[in-house]
């Protein structure tokens, strides 16, 4: 959030700094409040288990480019939320 | 010599009649499986647990050593571990089917959760409630009562975890969590604060071997070129920078087995959300499960229980869903040259086989009820490995304070930069 701010506002010469207090109030309520009360943690299952795995396959073909663009990375990058499910195949 | 009269036997009345058709019926159908991996303790039958050496029934878990300890000749002793016995760490990657043991066995609803007992030395009856411990004293002769053969009320497990943190540790590790936690805390907790009352509590948890294959599908972008552009001159003079990229379809696939992926028998543990500190206690997950040992009630004197309600089958999309997640972290590491990152857009998973069994995992819980809003906050302390977490009321107008306090002075330092470069 505050690096869209960042980013929305950089080209304003330095108003974005005027984010700062919000931004700094919002962080430090929810990091105190992380800290006591734990809401995001769980058991990492992901790392914590045995897991032995074959070698990972696959393949990838390029399908399109994007020749311009102001991005800098792909819509709804879901590759490190391993959780977060996507439509399911059966 | 007189003989007394002996009462004819009764036939034990068992409902009406079946119908000729559901006699033919019965009669042809196939016999019910019996479970896959038979875990019962045959060394051991309901009602006294005695001492291999002296027959005392006064035994309980000694947590410093894992053992179970007379406390009469002050004899030692322990189940065989689970793993070796039954076979548990072998043949993951040959797993055909579901595999249930039997103390994971479907629950059946009509099974009640008070057993009376008739005591084996006195022959008083008396009633263990098995959803919440599975030892009781007798109140005549003093003997400890167990309840060891597998009730089909999910309160017997396959295995159980012995305690190996003290009391004392537990309280220890509860009260540096809570203390490094105390400027913030609500008032009200610290006051009432008694880590003391922490229980030892048996939790049910399902320890599943699985073997599976799971596959996903998405799109992928690998940066081609990046460049920035300058508008305007002077003041309104801007500078942009731009991408280019390609654009990939990608799919990745891989199989893989799980060891001992361990899940929440309890269907009140098992919710997880913002109505519930549940999540506290799944964290101090994993255990050292390959310790489990046989079952043997004599192990849960002194510590309360919690009785499994999950059959397998309302389990198997939550071990679907870790499936997929595990899946998605192991293909993680094949997608580096795609440095504008990917989007999974589907994902598939086979489990070709898997393997439940139940057991009792050793937690020491502190719980407190926050008055204001009813939310039970709970210190949870894995008592194999010691790890601990908890969740701790805050104080709101505190917390609050704080946050304004730092906010206006970050906008102090941010209003004397614009006024300086004014």
């Amino acid at each position: 959030m505050i690096g869209e701010v960042i980013a929305m506002a950089s080209d304003d010469s330095l108003v974005w700094l005027l984010a700062a207090g919000p931004a700094g109030a919002v962080g430090t309520y929810w990091l105190i409040y992380r800290y006591y009360r734990n809401t995001d943690k769980s058991h990492a299952y992901e790392r914590d288990t045995i897991i032995e795995a074959q070698p990972v396959q696959g393949g990838e073909e390029k399908v399109d480019h994007i020749s311009k663009t102001r991005d800098s990375d792909i819509d709804g990058d879901n590759s490190d939320d391993y959780r977060e499910r996507v439509q399911r195949v059966q | 010599m007189t003989q007394e009269p002996v009462e004819p036997q009764q036939p034990t009345f068992d409902g009406p009649p079946l119908s000729l058709e559901e006699e033919l019926a019965a009669a042809k159908a196939e016999p019910e499986p019996g479970p896959s991996i038979e875990t019962v303790n045959e060394s051991l039958k309901d009602g006294l647990n005695r001492c291999p050496k002296c027959g005392s029934t006064d035994v309980r878990l000694r947590a410093s050593t894992g053992m179970l300890v007379c406390l009469f000749c002050r004899n030692e002793w322990h189940e065989a571990r689970v793993e070796e016995e039954f076979g548990l760490g072998e043949g993951i990657d040959e797993l055909e089917g579901t595999v249930i043991a039997s103390g994971a066995e479907d629950i059946q609803a009509d099974a009640a959760d008070m057993l009376t007992f008739k005591c084996e030395a006195c022959g008083a009856e008396v009633v263990v409630d098995t959803a919440h411990a599975l030892n009781a004293r007798c109140h005549w002769c003093r003997h400890t009562l167990n309840v060891n053969q597998q009730i089909p009320n999910g309160a017997v497990p396959d295995a159980v975890l012995p305690f190996r943190l003290t009391k004392e540790e537990a309280v220890a590790k509860i009260r540096e969590f809570a203390s490094s936690r105390r400027l913030f805390a609500h008032r009200r907790f610290k006051k009432e604060f008694v880590p003391e009352n922490v229980l030892g509590v048996y939790l049910p948890y399902l320890v599943i071997d699985a073997r599976a294959e799971s596959q996903y599908w998405g799109r992928g972008e690998v940066e081609t070129r990046r460049w920035t552009e300058t508008t305007g001159s002077g003041d309104n003079k801007r500078t942009t920078t731009y991408y280019a990229a390609d654009v990939y379809q990608v799919a990745r696939q891989v199989s893989f087995t799980v060891d001992d992926l361990t899940v929440e028998g309890s269907s009140e543990r098992a919710q997880f959300g913002t109505s519930n500190t549940n999540n506290i206690v799944n964290t101090i997950l994993p255990f050292d499960t390959k310790n489990a040992v046989k079952w043997n009630a004599s192990y849960l004197v002194g510590f309360t229980s919690e009785k499994r309600d999950l059959n397998v089958e309302a389990l198997k999309p939550v071990l679907e869903d870790q499936l997929l997640s595990i899946g998605r972290s192991e293909v993680r590491g094949s997608l580096g040259r795609f440095d504008r990152g990917v989007r999974w857009e589907q994902e598939k998973v086979d489990v070709g086989g898997s393997r439940w069994v139940s057991m009792y995992l050793p937690v020491w819980l502190y719980s407190y009820q926050q008055e204001s809003n009813g939310l039970l906050h709970y210190i949870a302390v894995n008592a194999r490995t010691g790890e601990t977490m908890g969740s701790i009321p805050v104080s709101q107008p505190k917390l609050i304070l704080a946050a304004l306090t730092v906010g206006t002075f970050l906008e102090g330092i941010a209003g004397s930069i614009l006024v300086a470069s004014a």
